[in-house]
């Protein structure tokens, strides 16, 4: 049944063997196994000094706390984030030094410094790390830490759930690193080209760590989607009708419903292509009735909705950020709504524009072509919403905000340049051209823009204290010039026929611009320090920046500002009652910004439980013997997670109840702590600033008409 | 609110279970699929037509045990789900139907004409 393979296998070790048949040395790698050594172990050595691996086990590790969780899904994001950007800085590195047969080749190189096979295997991780293993994880993780208190929840619908799809993400996140040390990675580009990725022509284990890393990372996605939409429909407070939900709890619900009806279609895909390389059936080859085309088209009915899974989160983001910072109601609220909808729902009508250049008929290619322009109106009229928005607004300019109109100017070229590739007789002529790969990462840089800016606006609420302002700054406009450095050549390049994917360059007249990606590059390098800095300069004055009232900005309007600064981890006292779209910027208005509620109750709680990392653990070993063939190995680990899952499910004592005395006392402690830092008295209304005012302090005059 | 949530058999959606309900479920299912195997290891139809009619009856089957085996209605438990197939399957008809029309016209236009598959 199985097929034959290439190479030493052995009943013990499987094919571990082949780690002795070394494809190649290299400096590089050594590095950065240097890098991952060296950190993990400062970071077990800081640890045990100070005693904190029980914090980090009791806090951390075990817990089914939705803030925590999302807050380890954005750490996990971040990593593999800077993860990818190494791998990015070897590419342009690769290409702006492998131009023309005279450039010097080092490290086993002909030129530049990468050999052809390694250089695959970087832009291979490159692309997977960042769409699957940074951007969703700090997607889902901004859903997991603000949707539940947008909603006024006190957790998931599923907390065990919730912790189980973090760990299985780590499986992924875990896989992928442990690839780069032992064995190599896929090398047939982030979407798993076959018949490539078949074991004829890919015999290594590469691709095993592709697909068994993608294949449970999306289990985990998978598993969050439902929690989140099942959140979302049952866990609302009294008054959160749907027509007040707040709107970034909107997109995560579109993007979700997404995610919940394509991934498995990837899964599916993947499936099939695990059959083919371990059984050696025929769904991708040409041979015995398979079809490879077939692979692309169920890689993309899931990849292509899977981009507004990402992107549609961002433009909840920006909903958030821009009515707080023009201190006015979001434009256009119920057209928002259906906008995100009519996204979503267009996202599963446009697969096929990714291969216009199949060979289909003219039909085909106009129906998809007419679909993937669909998707411009809606999101024209978010971009419309927002600009009115913006009208008349008393507009700030911090952090969040800038990162907000910088993503919108990104959203406007972005979506210009995806027009044009909608149309097939252009796409016939850029196809997998790097005028493409300008436009997606175009694409993807207004998702990062949109998040960075998320993270400076609910960075005060998530941990009390603000972010620093000046370096932030610093941050953003390194990273704008990186990003006009590295991808307006890039557009250019594309138009001048450069292909995506070269590790040799043959046209010199090139060079300039790659150059200049090349200083883009550096500008970026230089603006992840600065974000660095941002975090240690703020994390080291955070008494100094901390929060007093419950509104970090002042002007902001959804229940998530409702509560403490931090959230205590029942997020609400007691369970709030909604009485307005914009129930904090209503309540402001009515002057009910009082934290303290008339009598407090008994809190329902889950309780903390080690299961999920457990079975991520064993998920881990599974996924690692599948990858080298260590069947004894894969078959223990898989019967020990149905063993889990099956005494897990028979414990009944999963949850606890903390009596309403004791929320009385910690709540008492958090007042009377943050009066303690703003000199009031705990029974004043504190939250907010404005003390109930309509207008906050940064309105010019608060006698103001509009005129 | 406590712990009666622990025990399964208070949950509304199990206790719309009945025994008559899963067994014909099941014994539809079972008879289903071997009309199926039947149909194909007796070359009954045309490959198209054998294709068209394993297709009507999977999706009769599948109709068949979404009404009884998870009791999908409009009731107030059931709705959700109810809603989430309802807006499932749109996209898997989607899905299906546009591949099915790309391929057709790709093997049209790029492979030799076979026997039987009207063209």
């Amino acid at each position: 049944m199985l097929v034959d393979l290439q190479g030493p296998w052995s009943p013990i070790f499987g094919r571990l063997g082949l780690l002795l048949d070394v494809h190649y040395n290299n400096p590089v790698i050594f590095f950065a196994f240097q890098l991952v050594v060296v950190g993990g172990a400062l970071l077990a050595f800081w640890l045990t000094c100070t005693n904190r691996w029980k914090w980090l086990w009791k806090d951390w590790l075990t817990t089914v706390d939705h803030k925590k969780l999302g807050i380890m899904y954005i750490l996990v994001g971040l990593v593999m984030m800077f993860r990818g950007f190494s791998d990015a800085i070897m590419i342009r590195t690769q290409q702006a030094m492998a131009v023309g047969p005279d450039s010097p080749g080092i490290l086993g190189a002909a030129h530049g410094y990468l050999p052809p096979y390694h250089f695959d295997q970087v832009f291979t991780a490159h692309g997977m790390i960042m769409i699957l293993l940074a951007v969703t994880p700090i997607l889902v993780g901004f859903m997991n830490i603000i949707m539940p208190i947008q909603i006024g929840a006190r957790d998931m619908a599923y907390p065990y759930l919730n912790a189980l799809g973090l760990w299985l993400t780590v499986v992924a996140a875990a896989l992928v690193m442990i690839a780069l040390f032992v064995g190599d990675f896929s090398h047939a580009g982030w979407v798993g080209l076959t018949p490539l990725t078949e074991l004829p022509y890919s015999p290594g284990v590469g691709v095993d760590y592709y697909i068994w890393s993608i294949q449970l990372g999306s289990i985990g996605t998978t598993l969050g989607a439902v929690n989140l939409i099942a959140t979302i429909i049952k866990m609302r407070a009294p008054g959160m009708t749907w027509g007040r939900l707040p709107i970034f709890t909107w997109t995560t619900l579109a993007s979700n419903i997404i995610a919940l009806t394509s991934f498995p279609v990837l899964g599916v895909a993947l499936g099939l292509l695990t059959f083919d390389r371990y059984v050696g059936t025929h769904f991708f080859t040409a041979d015995l009735g398979g079809n490879l085309m077939m692979y692309t088209n169920l890689f993309w009915i899931w990849g292509h909705p899977e981009v507004y899974f990402v992107v549609i989160p961002a433009f909840g983001f920006l909903s958030e950020i821009i009515p707080t910072f023009s201190e006015k109601p979001l434009f256009g609220y119920i057209t928002m709504v259906l906008a995100s909808m009519a996204i979503a729902l267009v996202s599963w009508t446009v697969w096929l524009h990714h291969f216009f250049t199949m060979g289909a008929s003219p039909g085909v290619n106009s129906y998809f072509s007419i679909a993937t322009m669909l998707v411009g109106i809606p999101t024209g009229v978010k971009v419309f919403n927002w600009a009115f928005t913006m009208y008349r607004g008393r507009l700030r300019f911090p952090t969040p905000m800038l990162w907000a109109l910088g993503s919108l100017f990104l959203l406007i070229t972005g979506g210009m340049t995806g027009m044009m590739l909608s149309v097939p007789a252009i796409n016939y002529l850029v196809h997998n051209s790097v005028f493409v790969i300008a436009h997606f990462h175009n694409m993807f840089l207004l998702i990062a823009y949109a998040s960075f800016g998320a993270v400076a606006f609910w960075w005060p609420k998530v941990f009390g204290f603000r972010l620093d302002e000046k370096l932030g700054k610093l941050f953003f406009w390194l990273f704008t010039a990186g990003t006009l450095l590295v991808f307006i050549p890039m557009y250019t390049l594309g138009f001048m026929g450069m292909t995506r994917r070269l590790d040799y360059v043959a046209h010199t007249s090139w060079q300039p611009l790659l150059l200049l990606e090349m200083l883009g590059i550096a500008l970026y390098t230089l603006s992840v320090l600065a974000f660095v800095a941002q975090l240690a300069v703020s994390i080291r004055d955070r008494e100094k920046n901390r929060v007093t009232g419950s509104d970090a900005w002042e002007t902001s309007r959804s229940v998530e500002w409702m509560t403490h600064t931090p959230p205590p981890f029942y997020n609400f006292a007691v369970t709030p009652v909604i009485h307005d779209r914009d129930e904090w910027a209503w309540r402001r208005e009515h002057g009910l910004t009082s934290l303290v509620p008339d009598r407090y109750l008994d809190i329902h709680m889950p309780k903390n439980t080690a299961v999920p990392l457990i079975i991520g653990m064993l998920t881990l070993f599974f996924g690692f013997a599948m990858v080298w063939r260590i069947w004894w190995l894969a078959a223990a680990s898989l019967i020990a997670i149905i063993v889990v899952m099956i005494i897990r499910s028979f414990d009944k004592d999963t949850d606890y109840i903390i009596p309403a005395a004791e929320v009385e006392k910690m709540e008492q402690e958090i007042l009377s702590r943050a009066a303690g830092a703003t000199g009031d008295t705990a029974d004043a209304p504190i939250g907010g600033g404005a003390g109930g005012a309509y207008a906050s302090r940064h309105a010019p005059s608060q006698s103001r008409k509009d005129t | 609110m406590s712990h009666d949530h622990h025990n399964p058999i208070d949950h509304p959606e199990v206790q719309l279970a009945s025994a008559g309900g899963y067994l014909f479920a099941y014994a539809f299912g079972l008879g289903a699929m071997l009309l199926g195997l039947w149909m194909v290891l007796n070359h009954t139809l045309t490959p198209v037509g054998l294709t068209t009619a394993v297709s009507v009856i999977a999706l009769v089957s599948v109709i068949v045990q979404l009404y009884f085996l998870f009791k999908l209605d409009l009731s107030s438990t059931q709705i959700w789900h109810t809603v989430s197939i309802v807006m499932t399957a749109p996209l898997f008809v989607m899905a299906v139907g546009l591949t099915i029309w790309m391929f057709h016209t790709l093997m049209q236009r790029t492979m030799i004409p076979l026997p039987g598959m009207g063209m």
